[in-house]
């Protein structure tokens, strides 16, 4: 017995004392009637408090008290008046009829508390569900709104894209259903329609099982189980359907959302992927174009030219082709570097030994006695992709002896700042103007928005270099910044962390024997 | 008599243009598109025109050109360059710890192949050569025999550890030599992933043997593969 009912049991309790007390103080000045009165008044206050049979039975006892106490004859239960007889009766009648009412109304005040419960649910749950980024996520809360509900077992099983099984393993599990349960999930999925206790399909089950419905499609079950001997069973059941169609609805929803942005997603990467195309077709036809003409020209008019001119075209094509090996290397690394799973190959690397491969590589072409490098004394290790870094100068030096007048330096330093490897390549070209440069970084942004900023031949050649080489410094959390110079020109400078993965190895031992 | 060349390509156009290049500068060259037929020239070579040299391509119709170079390597030991358009560098220094003399990753120059060829053909071609045992390019000397190393003719210094490491690059000059090949034969097997040691050896050597030390001559970097003592001048 809770305290709430205990308390309303005190209260007919002394209900009844005061008013057999009062009757009993009463019994020679007021006549038959008036207290019977009295009973009536009792008896319709215990009502209010006792549960409804009881009311009943206590209201027949304290009937046949009050005719063994003050009817007369007194102290038994024979009656000497007819009118007294009706009297009695009237008296169990109208108590017994107030009990009925007390009793019909608490049901009908359950039975509202019941609707309103289940709209606050309704409601609730909407709000969790329209603020859900992802509703999948709330599979759980949904499970234990059904549980609440019914106070059964609950399972809840949501697919987590359109058209998918949720014996699939993208699909998402709440709850522990056995293999039979599961496989009934998957078929009221299917379906979209319940199934199970009461639904009219499989009625012989003792689960039932709801689906999530979104607009034309199912998008997950919930199982419930034992709601075949669930006493309100065949009430809640629209109740949880509707909880389970806002899941669904909201789900579908969301998913629908998802797939817009990922049809977005897809077709801009389609216009990038577009324009990358469209442009790297466009740095390769001009190398080409000259590699056709020297080629073609050599095949038919050879014969015609004397040593040098074949000799000339036949550079071209040289240069030419190098200059489309570097295009496609950087080509692939961009691709490469702009893979999610990219994986560098580090090693514990010497600045010296970097710039000086690329200084030899560079020394190869005509223009490279223009490098000069210069490396300080006493750099520590650095923690990298050497292929990728020789790449960076490489590029770097490329961009400087492209951009540069024919007979100025192209400087490449290589310098220790506080945490910071330093890797500089600075020229005396015509410089960046402002607003391109962060474009120069970009993806195929060449200088070639006017004369003004780049010389007319400049606009030529590695439209990825410089988005590779920023690509290759942040593989390595460093970091490709472009500065002006004041006097003139701009320095590319590549800023990678020393402390990479840890202090680096700074001792080693001499070899064990010298060879023989 | 000419050396006789292998050269396994599927590409009709490269290898014509190679064969062009090849002939004028007197070397015999086959042909084989297929790792089957390269397998078929290689056993039935006539007696005494034995392959003095082999240009593999690893991407072959019937297969990995890899497979063939252990097949080759397991009964002589015939130089082979590798010449590939894969840049991939963990296989190029797999290929080169597996007995690859070296390789070249397409495109190329024509005078960049030459060269590694001669390097190549002088080392192992020829039993009858002898084993280089002077080296000299530009103003560096190295004499293994007696141990002495010169600069624009003065003596250098050098630890034993910086010698032992010279030492190993002059036996394979004008190669590329792998971190790992370098580091199990100066320091010893269980030192091959200490390629700091490298870092640090060469660096020394670097400031004894190179004039700028940044733009250095003779100790060549290959990054990420290895290191290459430049091609010797002449054999002594």
């Amino acid at each position: 017995m809770d305290t709430k009912s205990l308390t309303r049991t005190i209260l007919a309790l002394l209900a009844w004392t005061i008013g057999w007390a009062a009757m009993v103080g009463l019994e020679g000045r007021l006549d038959l009637a008036n207290l019977a009165m009295l009973l009536v008044l009792t008896s319709a206050l215990s009502a209010l408090w006792l549960p409804g049979w009881t009311s009943m039975v206590v209201s027949a006892v304290a009937v046949l008290a009050f005719n063994w106490f003050f009817v007369p004859p007194k102290f038994a239960f024979t009656v000497d008046l007819h009118q007294n007889a009706l009297l009695l009766v009237a008296l169990l009648l109208v108590n017994w009829i107030i009990a009925g009412l007390v009793i019909r109304q608490r049901r009908l005040a359950e039975a509202a508390r019941t609707v309103a419960a289940r709209e606050a649910r309704l409601r609730q749950w909407g709000d969790t569900l329209r603020d859900a980024s992802d509703p999948a996520a709330h599979a759980s809360a949904l499970s234990t709104a059904l549980q609440e509900a019914t106070g059964s077992v609950v399972a809840v099983s949501v697919l987590r894209a359109l058209g998918r099984q949720p014996d699939n393993a993208a699909a998402l599990q709440v709850g522990e259903p056995d293999n039979e349960q599961r496989v009934g999930l998957a078929l009221c999925v299917r379906d979209g329609r319940a199934m199970g206790a009461g639904s009219g399909r499989y009625d012989e089950l003792p689960d039932a099982y709801l689906p999530l419905r979104g607009r034309g499609v199912t998008l997950g079950a919930a199982l419930i189980t034992g709601l075949a001997r669930h006493p309100q069973g065949h009430e809640l059941r629209p109740h949880l359907q509707a909880l389970c169609d806002q899941m669904g609805s909201a789900l579908h929803r969301s998913l629908m959302a998802a797939q817009e942005q990922q049809a977005r997603d897809q077709a801009q990467l389609q216009a990038t992927r577009n324009a990358l195309l469209a442009a790297i077709s466009h740095d390769y036809r001009t190398p080409l174009a000259t590699i056709m003409g020297a080629a073609s020209a050599l095949q038919e008019q050879g014969e015609r030219m004397d040593g040098a001119q074949r000799q000339r075209l036949a550079a071209g094509i040289v240069e030419e082709s190098e200059r489309l090996a570097r295009l496609t290397d950087n080509t692939l690394q961009l691709a490469r570097l702009d893979a999610p799973t990219v994986q560098l190959r580090c090693d514990w690397e010497s600045a010296e030994e970097i710039v000086g491969a690329v200084l030899r590589r560079a020394r190869r072409r005509p223009e490279g006695a223009r490098v000069h490098a210069w490396v300080e004394p006493d750099l520590p290790l650095l923690w990298c992709d050497a292929m990728l870094v020789s790449q960076l100068l490489d590029n770097l030096l490329d961009n400087g002896l492209k951009y540069s007048p024919a007979d100025a330096l192209v400087e490449l330093h290589a310098t220790r700042d506080a945490e910071h490897l330093v890797l500089a390549v600075s020229d005396r070209g015509p410089g960046i103007a402002p607003a391109w440069r962060e474009k120069v970084f970009e993806v195929f942004q060449r200088g070639d928005a006017g004369p003004s900023e780049f010389p007319a031949d400049a606009g030529r050649g590695a439209g990825v270099g410089l988005a590779v080489c920023r690509a290759i410094a942040r593989a390595h959390q460093g970091e490709l910044l472009l500065r002006p110079r004041a006097e003139g020109g701009c320095r590319f400078e590549c800023r990678l962390p020393l402390s990479g993965e840890g202090p680096p190895p700074q001792s080693a031992p001499a070899a064990p024997e010298p060879l023989p | 008599m000419s050396r006789r060349i292998l050269l396994v390509e599927d590409d009709r156009v490269l290898r014509s243009a190679l064969r062009e290049a090849l002939s004028i500068e007197g070397y015999a060259l086959g042909t084989a598109a297929s790792l089957a037929d390269a397998r078929a020239q290689l056993q039935h070579a006539p007696p005494g025109e034995a392959i003095d040299l082999v240009l593999l391509d690893l991407g072959l119709p019937d297969g990995d050109g890899q497979a063939l170079l252990a097949e080759l390597r397991r009964v002589s030991n015939t130089p082979v360059i590798v010449i590939s358009a894969r840049e991939a560098e963990g296989q190029k220094i797999r290929l080169l710890d597996e007995g690859a003399d070296d390789y070249l990753v397409k495109p190329f120059g024509i005078g960049e192949l030459l060269a590694r060829m001669r390097v190549a053909l002088r080392r192992r071609g020829r039993t009858s050569e002898p084993a280089l045992l002077h080296y000299r390019h530009g103003p560096l000397a190295v004499d293994l025999k007696n141990r002495r190393v010169r600069r624009a003719d003065a003596d250098v210094h050098l630890t034993p550890t910086e010698y032992a490491l010279l030492a190993r690059l002059v036996r394979q000059a004008g190669q590329v030599v792998t971190h790992r090949q370098l580091l199990a034969d100066v320091w010893g097997a269980e030192h091959t992933e200490q390629t700091h040691y490298l870092r640090l050896y060469m660096g020394q050597l670097r400031a004894k043997l190179e004039a700028d030390s940044a733009d250095p001559q003779h100790l060549l970097t290959e990054p990420g593969v290895g290191y290459r003592l430049a091609e010797p001048d002449a054999i002594d």
